[in-house]
């Protein structure tokens, strides 16, 4: 009896520990609006063309507004189990990175493998970026603030949450006064946009997209060669969708493009939670989802394939050969 | 003679029909009374942007005396903040509601029930800014129903009052389920 009871416990407090779903992280970012319109800005040619990109680790390092709305904003999201990711903090991490990846040398002298790929992937990234803009203005002898947040899920580069709107003139209260006061007014309705995305996502699955292709050097087929699977002959592009109808949240995707060498997979909801192999649950992302139809194509196709991964929520599965 | 008497007799006709007809859209004494009583029947504005956590408001209150009026105007303050959200003004951005869910009133109803009694827990998410008794425009004397109906400034200790409830169980915190 004794040895029950110990049995029942421990597997409650194990569902407590892994029963969760992964937390997103959730970072501020200038917009580039805000950022250009000051002077952080980096420009460089490219194909005889000028481009501009917004210089964050400037503005971080210049603007003492964007630091006091940041700071703010960061101590109401901590309050809300959310603490933010530091941009700055991310950026010199990230320098470091780099700097300690060119130094490390095994004892036979050989460096870290790092493929191009992975040095332009070296980005700060979150799961949603909370992307900011705000000025102070005058009219007359008063000053008042427009002030424009946005939620930005990073999966879908959908806007998931926003607050904007300009504060009342005044004449008297100080312009960091007055941003504090932006901040704190439009905190609230924002989390309450956040609070319904994440419920969306409980029902109804994190919304991830999902890319077929197919290596050019793979001669045994493509996606519209038929394979006998299940007791059914199809093509392997339908075998593919079956298995998106059967491992999405109710069976929800969109194919929205397809030919003999690709497969575009929009909206795809992905579950939150699964189980895996040893019975424990756990959290799912876009990686763990798309190796689990690797899986099944090396498994019951005999097809190998690589995944690569494009930024947090889109995943291409080359298939063909590893 | 006669037709003038015609005409005398074809108005009053007119102004009892248009009398008649209108009355039938008025409220009846026990519906506003009602309506004066119900729950969720606040006025509530917005009154500027609170300090850290808090909403600044001004609300309205009903009540057989001033004294009633006021201690309902409180908890319309509370209830407001809780169940409906308040709108936007004065620079200040709207606030959404606390609970989503539209039938938490009904869901919960024992824990509401001894949360707003008269001495009940709701008072302590509550400052008030008023001092005094409200007097000219914030209070008004009504005669059908017999009655006060007088508006206080109200700070509520919004997220005191977000963080109460969370830890109750009755709303839902931010990071639910992660």
């Amino acid at each position: 009896m004794r040895t029950f009871i110990t049995v029942i416990v421990f597997s409650l407090i194990a569902l407590n520990l892994f029963g969760q779903a992964r937390r997103p992280t959730i970072m501020v970012v200038p917009s580039d609006q805000y950022c250009i319109s000051r002077g952080y800005k980096m420009e460089f040619e490219s194909m005889g063309r000028t481009q501009t990109l917004p210089d964050y680790k400037a503005a971080m390092q210049n603007d003492a507004d964007l630091r006091l709305v940041i700071t703010k904003m960061g101590e109401i999201m901590a309050d809300r189990g959310f603490p933010l990711k530091d941009l700055e903090m991310e950026l010199r991490n990230m320098e470091r990175e780099a700097a300690e990846t060119a130094m490390i040398a095994s004892s036979s002298g050989a460096q870290v493998a790092e493929t191009p790929i992975d040095i332009l992937k070296r980005t700060a990234q979150a799961d949603i970026i909370l992307d900011l803009s705000f000025d102070i203005l005058k009219q007359g002898p008063h000053r008042y603030i427009t002030f424009n947040l946005r939620g930005l899920d990073a999966y879908t580069s959908k806007q998931v949450s926003g607050a904007a709107g300009a504060g009342k003139p005044s004449s008297a209260a100080s312009p960091e006064l007055l941003l504090e006061e932006a901040v704190l007014s439009h905190m609230d309705g924002f989390n309450a946009g956040l609070m319904r995305h994440f419920d969306d996502m409980f029902a109804n699955g994190r919304e991830v997209s999902v890319m077929v292709r197919v290596w050019e050097d793979w001669y045994d087929g493509d996606l519209e060669t038929y394979y006998y699977y299940d007791g059914v002959e199809m093509e392997l592009l339908e075998h593919i969708e079956d298995w998106f109808f059967d491992n999405t949240v109710e069976g929800r995707f969109s194919l929205a493009d397809a030919s003999h060498t690709m497969m575009r997979l929009e909206q795809v909801r992905i579950p939150m939670m699964t189980v895996d192999r040893r019975g424990r649950e756990r959290a799912v992302d876009t990686r763990g989802f798309v190796s689990d139809l690797r899986r099944h194509l090396r498994q019951n196709f005999d097809i190998d394939s690589r995944i690569y991964m494009r930024g947090l929520g889109e995943a291409w599965l080359i298939v063909g050969e590893r | 003679m006669k037709k003038t008497r015609v005409l005398m007799f074809f108005l009053l006709f007119l102004f009892v029909w248009v009398e008649l007809g209108c009355s039938g859209a008025r409220h009846s004494r026990s519906d506003r009374r009602a309506h004066y009583r119900s729950e969720q029947n606040y006025e509530v504005e917005i009154t500027g942007v609170g300090q850290d956590g808090t909403k600044t408001m001004k609300i309205w209150g009903y009540g057989r005396n001033v004294e009633d009026a006021i201690l309902q105007a409180k908890m319309n303050a509370v209830a407001a903040v809780i169940f409906r959200g308040v709108p936007g003004g004065h620079g200040a951005a709207a606030t959404p509601a606390i609970l989503r869910d539209p039938n938490a009133i009904d869901k919960h109803a024992d824990y509401f029930e001894s949360f707003f009694e008269p001495d009940g827990t709701f008072l302590r998410f509550l400052n008030l800014t008023t001092d005094g008794m409200p007097s000219g425009q914030d209070r008004l004397r009504m005669n059908n129903p017999r009655g006060y109906k007088v508006a206080i400034y109200a700070q509520v200790l919004y997220d005191n009052l977000r963080r109460q409830l969370e830890a109750d169980g009755i709303a839902r915190r931010l990071d639910h389920g992660f």
